[in-house]
């Protein structure tokens, strides 16, 4: 189907030690940044336990890492960094703002709903080895 | 974080690479992928068919991911094991990559889950099917702190005996504004490479400028930027970019062919 030979330079690697001749930040950009998203993809709700769905948190746990890397894109990005949590808060505050204001002035059956929170937390944490 | 009656540390997952139409099967053997418990092996959908990978899920969890990312031997290791499954399958059949990290229960999850995405993986591999995705970064050198030693400006000249300060700030005005006009250079060179790269391009997107490199780099990057290109136009491309690096003096740096990673989201 394809002509093109996409394993280019950096192929063959079979473990850390296979020569890095293409960026890792080049990598890295596509590996983590872009390919397709599924729709549950980024849900991070480890109640129905899609395991990982832990994209964002990943991109934060690895912003020293990166910038080790060369790269500091990981901090400007408005999804991943902290300004983004911060704003994520105030999204939340403002979204629960909204709702109490509505709960205030009756409107009860206009809340939107919220997902799921009801259900059972399922066992994620599993540091009770063996 | 398992199924439910599974003792953790026994339950498994389904790593997903990528998903692509009729693969050749052989194109994944041997490759080591996300771990060394499993073969990377394909997974039937309906209509498309899912490279995949059975790991340990405990080897997998989020907590594990966050230790490992942040260890850049590890986070590298991952991230070049990830993107070699999916050039090694994009070499033999049109392939939508997974971000890093797509993880399900189960392979009946990840069926479930890739069938409902059907559309959206057909548009994504009829768009980039016969093309590659090609990086191009340029660079400017770096500025020189030590500008303001050329005392001549074009504005010193027309007072007729300056003062010690007034020609300080002369030549303070002077450096900055050599470096303002460096800088639309630099800048007015990378709009003139993307357009002329746009031009043979199918797509593009605009990546996150890099910052210097933690050793003291003597350039700044001023473009980074990833193009679609039909791979009949490659060859045009690689031209494109020598004749750029001569028109514009600055550093062109064309990474690729890659799987078009950049191409296969919501456009």
């Amino acid at each position: 189907m394809s002509d093109v030979d996409f394993r280019q330079r950096s192929y063959p690697v079979s473990g850390p030690s296979g020569p890095p001749t293409t960026n890792l930040a080049d990598i890295l950009e596509r590996v983590l940044d872009k390919g397709i998203v599924i729709a549950g993809d980024i849900k991070i709700d480890l109640l129905d336990i899609e395991l990982l769905t832990i994209r964002l948190r990943l991109f934060v746990a690895s912003v020293d890492t990166a910038k080790k890397a060369g790269i500091d894109w990981w901090e400007t990005d408005p999804a991943l960094s902290s300004r983004a949590s911060r704003n994520a808060l105030q999204d939340e505050n403002r979204a629960l703002r909204e709702r109490l204001e509505a709960l205030e002035s009756g409107m009860k059956d206009e809340l939107p709903e919220r997902r799921h929170r009801n259900d059972p937390p399922a066992r994620t944490k599993e540091n009770r080895g063996t | 974080m398992t199924e439910r009656g599974l003792e953790p540390s026994d339950a498994d997952a389904t790593y997903v690479f990528a998903v692509c139409r009729n693969p050749d099967p052989s194109a994944v053997v041997g490759l080591p992928g996300v771990t060394d418990e499993a073969p990377v092996s394909t997974l039937p959908l309906e209509t498309l068919t899912a490279i995949v990978q059975t790991v340990r899920a405990r080897d997998f969890t989020n907590e594990a991911w966050q230790a490992r990312l942040c260890d850049e031997q590890e986070l590298e290791r991952y991230a070049r094991a990830h993107h070699d499954v999916v050039s090694a399958v994009a070499a033999c059949c049109p392939t939508v990559p997974l971000p890093m990290a797509t993880l399900y229960q189960s392979e009946e999850r990840v069926r479930e889950a890739l069938a409902n995405e059907a559309d959206r993986f057909h548009a994504a591999l009829n768009r980039i099917a016969h093309h590659a995705e090609w990086g191009v970064k340029v660079y400017v050198p770096s500025c020189q702190p030590d500008d303001s030693s050329r005392s001549t400006t074009p504005t010193g000249r027309s007072r007729p005996a300056p003062g010690a300060g007034l020609a300080y700030l002369d030549r303070k005005r002077g450096a900055q504004e050599r470096r303002e006009r460096r800088q639309d250079e630099a800048l007015q060179a990378a709009e003139a490479v993307d357009a002329e790269v746009r031009g043979l391009a199918t797509a593009s997107r605009r990546l996150r400028l890099h910052g210097p490199q933690p050793s003291g780099e003597q350039r700044v990057q001023v473009l980074n930027a990833t193009y679609l290109v039909a791979e009949h136009r490659a060859d045009e491309l690689t031209l494109l970019t020598q004749a750029l690096r001569e028109r514009t003096g600055t550093q062109i740096e064309l990474s690729g062919p890659w799987v078009p990673y950049s191409f296969v989201g919501e456009v």
